[in-house]
């Protein structure tokens, strides 16, 4: 069988198709009495598949009894039917997975709830198990219920909708990535209020602190008057504040934990999003084949579209892919030389580097500028301009290169992201490092005020400066009134790439300026509003379709990518040394001191202290990364193993689809009288043996045929009818018989048979 | 408080809870919608069995803002009414929604995406049924023998099983496998 495998699967398409509809025509009635055909679905899952092919076979069944067969499906499975939590969780995820109408779900319902009471056993249970039950029933409540309280104050549901139906679900999840980050801002400005900036309020307001003159520009810079303000680490309290009669707050205590504890509870949640959604988008599509027309027919229509003039523009996008695809088809395959795809190859690597010589000279360039030592007033705000500026076009440039390289469209964009994502990623590490090393009296307050100009300044691009572009770019489209050009679509990706900008910086720049989540979650809220009213007035649809959930995935790992970056940093410096002439860690000499000394007191603790010391050994450190790269290795092998047993599974899919084939053509065969007999040596072509039988049988049985026993070759060891064997010992015996009777039916396959002929031939042939 | 109008029981909110994939808010929102369509024909109060005998005609369901649009709205509607005719009672509105909601799983959605695209409601997808799609989805704009190439194309990369024609197993191979199922089978509600 395997060397015929390997010739069926390299037959042109054009043959194959001629096959299967010829395989159609000898479809018959019995055949459809098998399994597979009885239930219209065989799905893995036994619950569904059992009870809708009953359902199915019912036919008309009212739904009463439609919903009995069900019920009587489901208490079948016993973990189903038991009286606990756990069990009614399970029911409820077995009624929402059944594919019936509504009605019949609550009747279902109404049914299974009555079946489980009449059966459950009032055996007394266990003091224990009794508490585990209503314990894990309280929490699943109050899941619930929190989850219903974050759906209930979801704002700006009906605006993304409205912008959903007028441009796709690509520019929607663009909405709902800018709603989750102004979410998750808001989230961190109300928990560092709370817990660092209002002590501090208070503490100022005991000891009157005067704040200095604030001219706009200081607004701008974040120096003079708002230097020493609560905006900026420098001005945190380092003892103990005592505001509200005898209780004592102690302020670096609860910077330094307030900080650490939001920075890795966001780490996780990123980390869980970006996992979820990396699951969702990539892994369980994993392995498909290239279905391109299939996937093109099935899940090309946007079924959120609500404005006409986006279901025209999704129509003929539709439309020109598939004129793409059939072009694609029909054109003859060009396997590229070898010598043309080295030549690719190196043109790519030269470009990255290329790029990545750019970013260098760009960093390079930037410390330069800020070592310049000028006196000039307000120096600072002309170098975060200039990084604005800077981060704001490299997106274009990179878009522009990307073009002369060669990859393929989807690609090109990953690329593009990735690269924009290590410029920004590599520019605020560079700052990190200038304010630290530059020995400023105050350097972290620096570093707040640098993100804080940042933001700042990039708010004045993205909220001023490029609305107007677009509106000017929409604007003259309409007065040019050209309908044959396309006007100005909303660009997704450089979108997309200033969100995670911005929330790049507040990740740095978080630890220094506790109000700095605040205004970013104010200019998010602004942003929206903005960026909807471009995108409504200004931008048409996009023509092409755009995989959003892929390049959401990637969103998602850019922005959880600069938060691990900026621990690793900020922990390293946590580690280093502060500053001793302001914050609240003037006491300590490194952060790090307020666990060391504060917390866990360790110069009281020597065992303590020679453990920990132990422990943050390099090879202690050294020995936890190597065991974490070879777990990871593991885990990676046995994914690729799993790859490769989906396609070997795979193709022995299609095997048991041609097994199946023939055996049905076999079906047909016996169902009508006639029977299979082995094929003759000579006969064998590089054909597949249904093709064979088709073509050898002429006529539908409804003669007499007679009974030849020596036909069957008893005496002879018969192979497995589905193995093909080069010898045929028994072929002599079909030879002689091959002048014989019915000229019509070629008697090396046909059986003739009938019960007079039986009786008389069985007694003198069969030896 | 006293001349609030309730207009589900607790019972039938509990149970919809349950059996879709909404929560209470959303079901009410669903209500809001299902409403909208034609005030005079359903009531505000729902909590005896007007949720599953009072039924909208179809001409009405498609002249919803989230349906106009769509090429398959009328098969959509026969798909999820009770009985089989296109008229939606709020059960079925309900259950549609909730399909079409972003937490229903990937094998739900392929289920009754089979069926929508299963024109004729045969269980297989054949070669009418996606003729008929392709011209509904380009709105008529193919040429004949385009669509009769794509239909083979398609039934070449989809039909493992060789008989000519999608069953479910051959489409929810393909479909669970592609990117943009979930992001593009969504209606919000």
């Amino acid at each position: 069988m395997e060397d015929q495998v390997e010739e069926i699967e390299l037959k042109p398409v054009t043959v194959r198709r001629t096959f299967t509809l010829r395989n159609n025509v000898a479809r018959q009635v019995a055949v459809n009495f098998m399994p597979s055909r009885q239930i219209p679905y065989g799905t893995l899952r036994l619950r569904r598949s059992n009870s809708d092919s009953e359902a199915l076979l019912a036919g008309g069944a009212d739904s009463e009894r439609q919903a009995d067969i069900i019920v009587r499906e489901m208490e079948q499975l016993q973990r189903l039917m038991e009286d606990n939590p756990v069990s009614e969780e399970l029911r409820r995820e077995a009624l929402r997975d059944l594919p019936q109408g509504l009605t019949m779900k609550r009747t279902v319902r109404a049914k299974l709830s009555a079946s489980v009471s009449l059966r459950s056993k009032h055996r007394p249970i266990s003091f224990y198990k009794r508490l585990k039950y209503r314990i894990s029933f309280a929490m699943k409540k109050g899941r619930d219920r929190i989850s219903e309280l974050i759906f209930s104050i979801e704002p700006w549901h009906e605006a993304i909708r409205h912008v959903e139906g007028q441009f796709g679900s690509a520019v929607g999840s663009y909405f709902h990535f800018l709603r989750w980050l102004f979410a998750i801002n808001l989230l961190l400005a109300m928990l560092l209020v709370c817990f660092v900036v209002v002590p501090q309020v208070l503490h100022d307001q005991e000891n009157n602190n005067k704040t200095g003159s604030m001219g706009f520009l200081d607004f701008v810079s974040g120096k003079g008057g708002f230097e020493d303000s609560v905006l900026f680490y420098g001005h945190y309290h380092w003892g103990d504040v005592s505001a509200l009669g005898p209780l004592t707050y102690n302020m670096p205590f609860a910077y330094f934990f307030t900080m650490f504890s939001l920075y890795f509870f966001f780490f996780a949640i990123l980390c869980y999003r970006t996992a979820y959604s990396y699951r969702r988008n990539f892994i369980e599509i994993a392995g498909g084949l290239s279905n391109v027309f299939a996937t093109k027919v099935f899940c090309g229509w946007d079924f959120g579209i609500v404005s006409q003039h986006a279901a025209s523009l999704n129509a003929s996008s539709i439309y020109n892919e598939f004129k793409e695809l059939l072009s694609e088809q029909n054109k003859k395959h060009v396997t590229m030389s070898l010598c043309r795809r080295v030549c690719q190859y190196m043109v790519n690597v030269a470009v990255t580097l290329c790029v990545l010589a750019l970013v260098a000279a760009l960093q390079y360039g930037l410390w330069q500028l800020l070592a310049l030592d000028t006196q000039l007033q307000h120096w600072e705000i002309f170098v975060s301009l200039i990084i604005t500026f800077v981060i704001a076009l490299c997106p274009l440039l990179f878009n522009l290169i990307v073009r002369v390289e060669y990859y393929k469209a989807r690609t090109a964009l990953y690329v593009t992201l990735a690269r924009t994502g290590l410029l920004d990623i590599s520019t605020l590490t560079l700052l990190l490092v200038y304010w630290s090393q530059s020995g400023t009296p105050c350097w972290e307050s620096a570093v707040g005020r640098e993100t804080y100009r940042l933001v700042l300044l990039d708010s004045l691009v993205s909220l001023f400066l490029l609305p107007l572009v677009e509106f000017a770019r929409g604007f003259i489209f309409k007065m040019s009134s050209s309908s044959s050009s396309t006007g100005p679509e909303f660009n997704l990706s450089y979108n997309s790439l200033t969100l995670v900008y911005n929330q790049g910086v507040v990740w740095v720049g978080a630890a220094w300026c506790p109000l700095l989540p605040a205004a970013l979650a104010l200019k998010f809220l602004l942003l929206f509003y903005v960026k909807r009213e471009c995108a409504l007035r200004a931008c048409q649809p996009a023509r092409k379709v755009w995989r959003a959930a892929q390049t959401q995935t990637v969103l998602y790992m850019l922005v959880t990518l600069s938060l691990f970056v900026t621990l690793f940093a900020i922990g390293s410096l946590f580690l280093r040394g502060s500053s001793e002439w302001c914050g609240p860690f003037m006491k300590y000499s490194a952060v790090w001191g307020v666990v060391s000394e504060g917390v866990l007191r360790l110069p009281d603790r020597p065992v303590l202290h020679a453990l920990l010391a132990f422990l943050t050994r390099p090879g202690v450190i050294a020995f936890l990364f190597l065991s974490l790269c070879v777990a990871t290795y593991l885990m990676r092998a046995r994914a690729r193993a799993q790859r490769s047993m989906v396609g070997i599974l795979r193709r022995m899919l299609v095997l048991q689809a041609k097994d199946k084939d023939f055996l049905l053509a076999a079906i047909d065969k016996v169902s009508n009288g006639e029977w299979l007999y082995n094929p003759r040596e000579e006969d064998q072509s590089a054909d597949s043996h249904t093709l064979k039988y088709l073509q050898e049988v002429r006529k539908p049985s409804n003669a007499a045929y007679h009974f030849d026993v020596t036909r069957l070759n008893h005496s002879e060891p018969r192979p497995h009818r589905a193995e093909t064997r080069p010898h045929r010992p028994h072929s002599h015996h079909v030879a002689t018989r091959r002048t014989s009777e019915d000229g019509d039916t070629d008697s090396s396959f046909s059986w003739q048979g009938s019960a007079t002929c039986l009786n008389n031939t069985n007694d003198d042939k069969l030896e | 408080m006293g001349n609030k109008i309730v207009t589900f029981t607790e019972q039938q909110l509990e149970d919809y809870q349950d059996c879709t994939f909404f929560t209470r808010k959303e079901i009410l929102r669903v209500f809001k919608r299902f409403r909208e369509v034609n005030p005079d024909l359903v009531p505000k109060r729902m909590t005896e069995n007007q949720a599953h005998t009072i039924a909208v005609p179809v001409e009405e369901i498609e002249k919803l803002p989230e349906l106009k649009e769509n090429p398959f709205k009328r098969r959509i509607c026969q798909v999820f009414s009770h009985d089989g005719s296109g008229n939606l009672t709020f059960e079925d509105f309900l259950d549609m929604m909730s399909v079409f909601s972003e937490a229903a799983p990937r094998d739900i959605k392929a289920w009754y995406a089979f069926r929508i695209y299963d024109l004729d409601d045969d269980m297989y997808i054949g070669r009418e049924d996606l003729l008929e799609a392709t011209r509904l989805l380009t709105k008529g704009e193919l040429h004949p023998q385009e669509r009769d190439e794509i239909v083979a194309s398609v039934l070449d990369e989809a039909d493992v099983d060789g008989d000519g024609r999608l069953s479910f197993m051959d489409f929810e191979h393909v479909v669970v496998r592609a990117p943009d199922f979930l992001s593009t089978f969504h209606i919000r509600v």
